[in-house]
């Protein structure tokens, strides 16, 4: 062979071939698909002794960063017992996705903790247990202190077995947040 | 925990007095004057005999050239060590030592023209560039690693550090650059897998490699202008074209710390019937639990990896071609302690001292975990005319990512981010003939074209990427003086999928321009040699510095890309003094590497708010930025049988527009080794045994208030190695090696490790080597 004929076999070889090297066929872009997306913590405060519950929501419907999330501003009556309910939404989903379920479903590896600042702004009990009878917090009661106002830090905590060995002990310490928001509470007369 | 250091430091002792006696003994050979070396000079890529090269052994007058088939030969010399020195125009100047020793015992079964005969075969290898610093690993350097990923065993080169993710994960970085702004070349195809994400360590079996190579600084011209840290090539031996028989070896090794084991075979051969067919295949398998550091174990810090790499080729005289296909998978626990959902969390741990996570030695690799698969597939051939030869490569790379988190509240099987990337690259390089005798050099053409899906969780888009490049390469090299010069010009079109909401919003990006290099070396004598080299690069802003948005958990900050991004441009230059003697040499490297629009992450003054708490946003930007240092290279053989290393590097990156330092900078490091060389002891010849001290600095030049902690103390490790080889047969040798690292189980943290927050680094960790070659 001539070099300049198997230079041509060469190269109109490696034009053959990178052809068909990048004739793959190829996907479509789809969404991304956010399987762990929270945008909304909602908050039913529904008072002793009656029946209209009291609802208060902290959302980030575009998820992190973008807008920035909005809170609605928490007032309950001084010296009363509420009943409380911790939802947590999926709303930028259609239909929204409730999480609420999965979290109880897994309770024995996920703690809701209502931390109140100042401390003497109510006490939270929750009133249910996981199989391992330590509580999850997604329902208990609020007993509100005296007139004042202040703030409530709540937080999902994950706390998944590790190793294969349970880590809940009831307390916030194991695990990580999955929610830590903070809403402004106004106890009043 | 004092007692067992004292019991080594004793052991230490011992064993040196121990060797000393050896010392003694040995030392009684008598001298003999007809030993000779002979050998073959072949080219390391056509293994085709190199005619004309110049050999010298250095410190005597004979010289002598290779003749038609490559061969030379030089008698009557007399027992001793001799450097042989092998010198031609487009090829770097190989320094071999040989060794023409023997003692009186051994010798008496064999006959007489064996006793005193060496039989030295050089490998020519065309060189990446004369003028521009480099360094490898090979041969006793390399198998010193083995067992270890390719950044830890790349850290053994002056001024090559590591950044690391925990204990599973880590990254090599070249002055002070990592991740986009260097270049892996595996097997001749650059690696592309997610580069970008400095979680995301190389997919490459070291096992491969025959030889390891950095080539420092910006080295765009000839791999692609993206290179302007640094190129590192991971190239494998040669498939055995010229044997008739099947041959291999078998490496095993066991590392105490996460009970670590790794086996890696490799059977070659060539086929009779068939002159210049050969074939390889090459597999390895490793297993390891968690790590331990020097107070507790690291939870779910296992690995779990399976590579295998299979390879034909065929080659004459005029025409080669060659194929190779190679899988890396892997299973990489990461430390479940480094697992935060808020900057609360992170603060928390930080103030505990200690993971709040302890567990015991496992094997299990639960979430988080990463599932990482890499695929190459490569087709080469070459031609040559006329003293011309023509190359041409194909590769067709797959790599998929499957991030698993710690799984939120709706438990999926998915991974939180799925990663898959191809990659088409083909390469067409000229060689020419030389001209006028005295220039040599190449032409080639590069194109490459890449899609990349994102799933899960947004990170970055989905995108298509193509890259077309030219580049031309010159040296000439005359008497003292050797000169290179090098141009490139490539295009980058980058097409990016997003979706806003549902909507499909498409981004088009181009990006073009130039570099170039140009170098020279002034051999001034035998001992002395001096080079400089100026070379530029360009990267264009990659996907995640242009629409990366989210938070990056485990490092507790919102990273946003900025679409705007240009690109990047550095200007390095490079200065190398190499002296070389019988008993000392010395290499000093400056560097300056100045490079514009650098682009990092900003610290914004105001937090994101997110449902996880607040996270401090960080934002791409650019700046200009200078990464200025010198690597000091020292080779001491204090007797014949004791030798010092010493390796400095130096390193001091500055923001120009900031007036301030760099964050995530390697600190500054000497490392200091003492070895001797034994002999034979026993049935182990070559026998040798190390100690090592490395002490790395705190790194101060960090601007205030960067970080969650102020980076960590200055630390000291030291490690002791013992090894030699075992010959069993003519053919059969077994290579073995003891090693232990952080021998005094010291407790420290390294600012390049990103969970420097969460844990100490490994505790001590023994290793055992042998490799069997038949």
């Amino acid at each position: 062979m001539k070099p300049a004929h198997s230079l041509l076999t060469i190269t109109l070889a490696f034009t053959i071939t990178a052809v068909i090297w990048s004739c793959g066929t190829k996907e479509a872009p789809a969404p991304e698909d956010e399987n762990e997306l929270i945008t909304t913590v909602r908050l039913t405060f529904t008072e002793d002794g009656t029946t209209t519950p009291q609802k208060f929501e902290w959302k980030d419907l575009d998820g992190d960063g973008g807008n920035a999330p909005t809170t609605s501003r928490i007032t309950l009556k001084a010296s009363r017992s509420y009943k409380v309910d911790v939802e947590f939404l999926d709303e930028s989903k259609t239909p929204t996705d409730n999480i609420t379920d999965e979290v109880r479903e897994e309770g024995d590896e996920h703690l809701v903790v209502l931390t109140p600042t100042p401390s003497s702004l109510f006490t939270y009990t929750a009133s249910d247990k996981d199989s391992r009878n330590f509580p999850i917090g997604l329902s208990g009661t609020v007993a509100t202190g005296s007139i004042n106002q202040g703030l409530l830090r709540l937080q999902l905590r994950h706390q998944p077995p590790v190793n294969g060995q349970s880590v809940k002990n009831g307390t916030v310490a194991p695990g990580s947040d999955d929610v830590n928001i903070t809403f402004d509470v106004v106890v009043a007369p | 925990m004092k007692n067992s250091q004292r019991v080594v430091r004793l052991f230490i002792i011992l064993f040196f007095i121990g060797l000393l006696d050896f010392n003694t003994v040995y030392a009684q050979n008598t001298a003999n004057c007809d030993c000779f070396v002979k050998g073959v000079v072949k080219d390391r890529e056509t293994n085709l005999p190199i005619v004309g090269a110049v050999l010298t052994i250095k410190n005597t007058s004979k010289v002598t050239t290779t003749d038609t088939d490559g061969h030379y030969k030089f008698d009557r010399l007399c027992q001793g060590s001799y450097v042989l020195e092998c010198k031609i125009i487009g090829y770097k100047t190989t320094r071999t030592t040989i060794a023409l020793q023997h003692s009186a015992e051994e010798n008496l079964n064999l006959s007489e023209d064996e006793v005193h005969l060496q039989d030295v075969e050089i490998v020519a290898r065309r060189v990446t560039s004369l003028t521009q610093p480099s360094g490898s690993l090979q041969n006793q350097s390399l198998e010193q690693t083995r067992g270890q990923t390719l950044a830890e065993a790349l850290q053994k080169i002056v001024g090559v550090t590591m950044l690391q993710t925990g204990a599973s994960i880590a990254k090599p970085v070249i002055h002070g650059l990592h991740s986009n702004r260097i270049l892996i070349i595996n097997n001749g195809i650059r690696q592309e897998g997610q580069q970008w994400g400095s979680e995301h360590a190389p997919e490459i079996d070291p096992f491969i490699a025959k030889r390891l190579t950095v080539v420092k600084g910006a080295a765009g011209v000839r791999y692609g202008s993206d290179a302007i840290g640094g190129v590192i090539l991971v190239e494998p031996a040669e498939l055995p074209y010229t044997i008739g028989s099947i041959r291999g070896e078998l490496n095993t090794v066991g590392f105490t710390n996460g009970r670590t084991g790794v086996v890696s075979g490799t059977f070659e051969g060539g086929l009779k019937k068939w002159k210049g067919f050969g074939w390889r295949l090459q597999g390895t398998l490793k297993n390891g639990g968690n790590i331990r550091t020097p107070d507790y174990f690291l939870a779910n810090t296992g690995v779990r990896e399976q590579n295998f790499s299979a390879a034909a080729g065929y080659r004459s005289v005029k025409f080669g071609a060659e194929v190779f296909y190679s899988q890396f998978h892997t299973n990489l626990g990461i430390f479940s302690g480094s697992h935060i959902g808020s900057t609360s969390d992170l603060l928390s741990v930080i103030q505990n001292g200690e993971p709040f996570i302890k567990a015991d030695f496992n094997r299990a690799i639960e979430r988080p975990n990463q599932l990482v698969d890499h695929d190459l597939l490569k087709i080469k051939a070459y031609r040559q005319f006329s003293g011309n030869r023509l190359s041409l490569t194909l590769g067709r790379q797959h790599n998929q990512r499957a991030e698993y988190d710690l799984h939120g509240p709706q438990a999926a099987l998915k991974p939180a981010l799925l990663f898959r990337i191809t990659t088409l690259t083909g390469d067409m390089v000229l060689e020419h003939k030389p001209i006028a005798k005295e220039i040599t050099g190449q032409i080639g053409f590069s194109g490459l074209h890449q899609y990349n899906f994102t799933d899960g969780r947004p990170l970055i888009p989905d995108f298509e990427q193509s890259n077309a490049g030219a580049f031309v390469i010159e040296r000439w090299i005359r008497q003292k003086w050797e000169w290179e010069a090098g141009l490139r010009y490539d295009m980058r079109w980058l097409q990016v999928y997003r979706f806003i909401g549902q909507t499909l919003d498409q981004r088009n990006h181009q990006f073009n321009s130039w570099s170039g290099t140009v170098g020279s070396v002034f051999n001034a004598n035998s001992h002395l040699s001096v080079r400089a080299n100026f070379g530029t690069g360009w990267r264009p802003p990659s996907v995640n510095e242009l629409y990366s948005k989210g938070v990056h958990h485990g490092a507790a900050a919102y990273e946003e890309g900025s679409e705007s991004l240009r690109p990047e441009t550095a200007y390095n230059l490079m200065g190398n003094v190499e002296y070389t003697s019988e008993r000392f040499s010395a290499e000093i490297g400056l560097y300056h590497n100045s490079i514009q629009n650098f682009i990092y992450l900003k610290p914004q003054s105001e937090p994101i708010l997110t449902i996880r708490g607040a996270f401090p946003y960080f934002k791409y930007v650019q700046t200009n930025a200078t990464f200025s240092g010198a690597d000091v290279t020292t080779e001491w053989n204090i007797t014949p049988r004791w030798e010092h290393t010493a390796k400095i590097s130096y390193l001091r990156a500055y923001d120009q527009a900031a007036n301030d330092y760099l964050v995530a900078i390697p600190a500054n490091r000497i490392e200091n080794g003492l070895r001797y060389k034994i002999g034979t002891v026993i049935h182990s010849h070559d026998s040798f045994v190390s100690i090592g001290h490395l002490w790395v600095d705190q790194q101060k030049r960090v601007p205030p208030n960067s970080d969650f902690m102020p980076p960590p103390s200055a630390y000291h490790l030291w490690s002791i190695q013992v090894g030699g080889d075992i010959i069993l047969t003519e053919k059969q040798k077994i290579t073995w090696g003891i090693m232990g690292q952080n021998l005094f189980d010291t407790a420290y943290r390294d600012y390049l490790n990103r969970f420097r927050y969460y844990s100490i680094e490994q505790g001590r960790n023994f290793s055992l080597r042998l490799k069997w070659i038949f």
